[in-house]
């Protein structure tokens, strides 16, 4: 949210100072400092990151320029961020996995649980429980999914409980056709909790009269949740999606501590190719093409946020 | 909500400091350090009498190094400080670089990173500090040295090596099992086989560290197509759609099967390197035989997987020769190495390259018993273990040696093209994909 934040907070300052007849002075002083950093923190590296991507950036600076050969390198010669065909793979199209799965399916459960939870007594325990996994280091939690999904049953719990039922032992991060599904379902566990807190919020927002009224005409239970909470919190849904797909772009830490990438590169994010690319590889051109491959991913979210925001502002 | 975007903003962050840093000191970068005073090795500036040195060795390799660093600062009084960065090496020499702060001297796995911090103009070519190539390189085995050149330049010096040439196993089990190592290819199939029928189970891999699996393709194609096809191979005029890698391929292929390897193929590709020596070494053996670098004997017999083993080098450890292939390859071997650089030009520093490059140093190093000297007036008998002196004796005693070919590569991933292979996908698309990738990075360089 706070990434979302700032670009907001910058359009309508801009809007509302701007039409006065005097140099608005008090305004310059209070949005100096702020605008500022904002300059130097935000806007000076993202031009300076756009700028670097057409060049080879030996060491971090304009040393030689290249034209657009970072972009059709990565585009085109690159698979391991993006190779298309059937199926497609690389980096970007790992992130479009994560988006639709792992937001999805964050979502899903998190409204689902939000829903079930507020019907039960120990509800408060239960939102515990799940919130959990939000007071974890994202470090800490690949490293603990990391034992989980071990391979040798006396480190792996998963591999332990499979060895009961005679199966196994598999690898799920070891092979490239499971290692995706096996990080997103890593995701959604840390992120459920998240889904669920908001969205229980949301559905506590609902006056119970609809809520009645519904019932009192027949409303079957599946009707209830479909027809009226869904929609009634489809502005918190949005929210949480937005988010999720926020932090997906940005998604680094579990695949780095989990996978660093592999087996080969078959689970890089973008991100991580950036990480890979720019820092241990020194590719500073062609990692900062790919920063921009993620600014530019961001630009749509971004709008759309911003777009939420007025519209709110207006209802409001 | 905090949980995956700490790393993005703070590694733009990175890149803005980054950027900041060499627009401030604006010398870092550029070869010139601060303390550089003119451009021939005449006129060095004077050191302030301490150096800092980086590599990412720990434990006993550590142990072994710091011995030298104390032998240097005995001898020319010039204190050297260590620093290890265990993992992501190269990530932090290059903030440190891009930040200003350069290591006086960095040990630099991968010729790759060498020559791409050479061309960054990081580093201090060795003329500048005095050093001449062909002054040294009587000290050196022969083409040594060559590896640390980068445009004519030698920028780099082979400072310690391992063979990769070497299969492990264990003397007792195999005399257990009523089995015998193998010289040739037929004959470790052969072997393999035995030792399945005997009830064990043959091969240990741990193949997510990819490198294991581009060190044998490496030693498996020198050897069935020599040096000269290896040379060019892993020069910018490879042909990775060649056929004769197809071949060595197969050879692995051939050998490193579902029945064949501990855990199955997808059991390998989720063990690390050390976990897999640990199937053969550890105290709860699920494996006989382990292919990797001389390396191998320090760990097995360190905290990391059997101390128990100390001493018992040559009975309950031992290494062979890998096998020729089809009659070809005896006496060539595949060697990895670290070599050290100078990212800074002062007398110092000049005085611990000369001092790493005589054979007092070479031998301090050799007794901790971790690393082969390339230094040829070491006298084998230094060496703590009988297992390092016969490595020793390996490499000095080759027909020919060549480097570990991935590390010669520029960024790109080998050992991923091999973990396909090992699931056993269609090499053909892969291997043209490849060629593209390699040659684009080496057109990037």
């Amino acid at each position: 949210m706070t990434a979302a934040n700032p670009p907001v907070a910058a359009t309508k300052a801009d809007g509302g100072k701007r039409p006065g007849d005097s140099f608005p002075w008090a305004a310059l002083i209070f949005l100096g400092p702020a605008g500022l950093l904002l300059a130097v923190f935000l806007a000076f590296p993202t031009v300076y990151t756009v700028i670097l991507s057409f060049n080879r950036g030996r060491g971090g600076e304009f040393t030689d320029w290249v034209g657009f050969d970072n972009w059709i390198r990565l585009f085109t010669q690159d698979p391991n961020f993006l190779r298309l065909g059937f199926p497609p793979s690389g980096a970007l199209w790992n992130n479009v996995l994560w988006i639709v799965f792992y937001v999805s399916v964050t979502v899903l459960f998190g409204l689902v649980l939000a829903v079930m939870a507020t019907r039960v007594r120990y509800e408060a325990f239960i939102k515990a429980v799940v919130f959990l996994p939000q007071a974890i280091a994202a470090t800490s939690l690949a490293i603990i999914w990391r034992f989980v999904y071990a391979p040798d049953p006396e480190t792996g719990l998963m591999n332990a409980i499979l060895g009961i039922a005679n199966v196994g032992p598999v690898s799920l991060l070891g092979n490239p056709d499971t290692v995706n599904w096996a990080l997103i379902a890593v995701g959604v566990w840390g992120s459920v909790g998240f889904a669920t807190v908001i969205l229980s919020a949301a559905i506590k927002g609902i006056s119970s009269e609809v809520l009645e009224a519904a019932r009192v005409d027949g409303a079957t239970e599946p009707q209830i949740f479909w027809r009226i909470i869904v929609p009634m919190v489809s502005l918190p849904i949005s929210v949480v999606a937005v988010t999720l797909v926020v932090n997906v772009i940005k998604l680094f830490d579990l695949i780095f501590v989990m996978t660093a990438g592999g087996p080969g590169a078959s689970s890089r994010v973008i991100a991580f190719s950036m990480y890979q690319e720019a820092f241990p590889q020194g590719q500073f051109g062609y990692g900062a093409a790919i920063a921009t491959v993620m600014l530019l991913l961001l630009v749509p979210v971004m709008i759309f946020n911003i777009r939420r925001f007025r519209a709110e502002a207006v209802q409001q | 909500m905090r949980k995956f975007r700490f790393m993005a903003p703070a590694l733009s962050l990175m890149l803005v400091l980054a950027a900041c840093g060499n627009g401030d000191g604006g010398d870092g970068g550029t070869g010139g350090s601060p303390g550089d005073g003119g451009d021939g090795g005449g006129d060095l500036a004077e050191g302030d009498g301490s150096i800092i040195v980086t590599s990412l060795w720990g434990g006993a390799e550590e142990e072994a190094f710091r011995a030298v660093l104390e032998a240097f600062t005995e001898s020319t009084g010039i204190e050297a400080e260590y620093e290890a960065n265990r993992t992501d090496y190269a990530t932090v020499l290059r903030t440190r670089i891009t930040g200003g702060n350069p290591p006086d001297v960095a040990i630099i796995p991968g010729i790759g990173t060498l020559r791409s911090l050479s061309r960054d103009g990081s580093l201090i070519p060795m003329s500048e500090l005095g050093i001449a190539q062909g002054d040294i390189e009587g000290n050196y085995a022969p083409g040594i040295l060559d590896v640390g050149v980068v445009d004519g330049e030698l920028y780099g010096i082979m400072v310690k090596l391992n063979s990769k040439a070497t299969v492990w196993y264990s003397p007792e089990r195999f005399s257990e099992l009523g089995v015998e190592p193998a010289e040739d290819w037929d004959g470790l199939l052969q072997l393999t086989a035995d030792i399945k029928d005997a009830g064990g189970t043959p091969w240990s891999l741990g193949a997510a560290d990819s490198w294991t699996l581009t060190d044998f393709f490496e030693v498996a194609y020198l050897k069935m197509h020599g040096p000269e096809a290896y040379d060019t191979l892993f020069s910018p005029e490879g042909d990775w759609t060649d056929p004769s890698v197809q071949e060595t391929i197969d050879k692995m292929t051939e050998l490193y099967t579902e029945e064949n390897v501990d855990g199955g193929i997808d059991g390998a590709l989720a063990t690390a390197f050390v976990d897999a020596i640990a199937k053969v070494f550890g105290s709860n053996p699920s494996a006989e035989i382990y292919h990797e670098g001389g390396f191998v004997g320090g760990i097995a017999t360190g905290q990391d997987v059997n101390p128990d083993l100390q001493g018992q080098e040559g009975e309950a450890i031992d290494w062979f020769d890998f096998p020729t292939i089809d009659g070809n390859g005896a006496g060539l071997v595949t060697y990895g190495g670290d070599v050290m650089a100078a990212l800074v030009a002062d007398t110092d520093v000049a005085a611990f390259m000369e001092y790493l490059t005589t054979a007092e140093a070479g031998q301090v190093w050799a007794e901790g018993g971790t690393i082969i000297s390339p230094i040829v007036d070491v006298d084998t008998s230094v060496y703590p273990t009988v297992l390092i002196q016969k490595e020793a004796e390996q490499v000095t005693s080759a027909e020919a040696v060549r480097f570990d070919g991935s590390d010669l590569l520029p960024g790109t991933d080998l050992g991923a093209v091999l973990q396909s292979a090992l699931r056993g996908e269609e090499m053909g698309p892969i291997l043209e994909e490849f060629q593209t990738q390699v040659s684009a990075a080496w057109e990037s360089e």
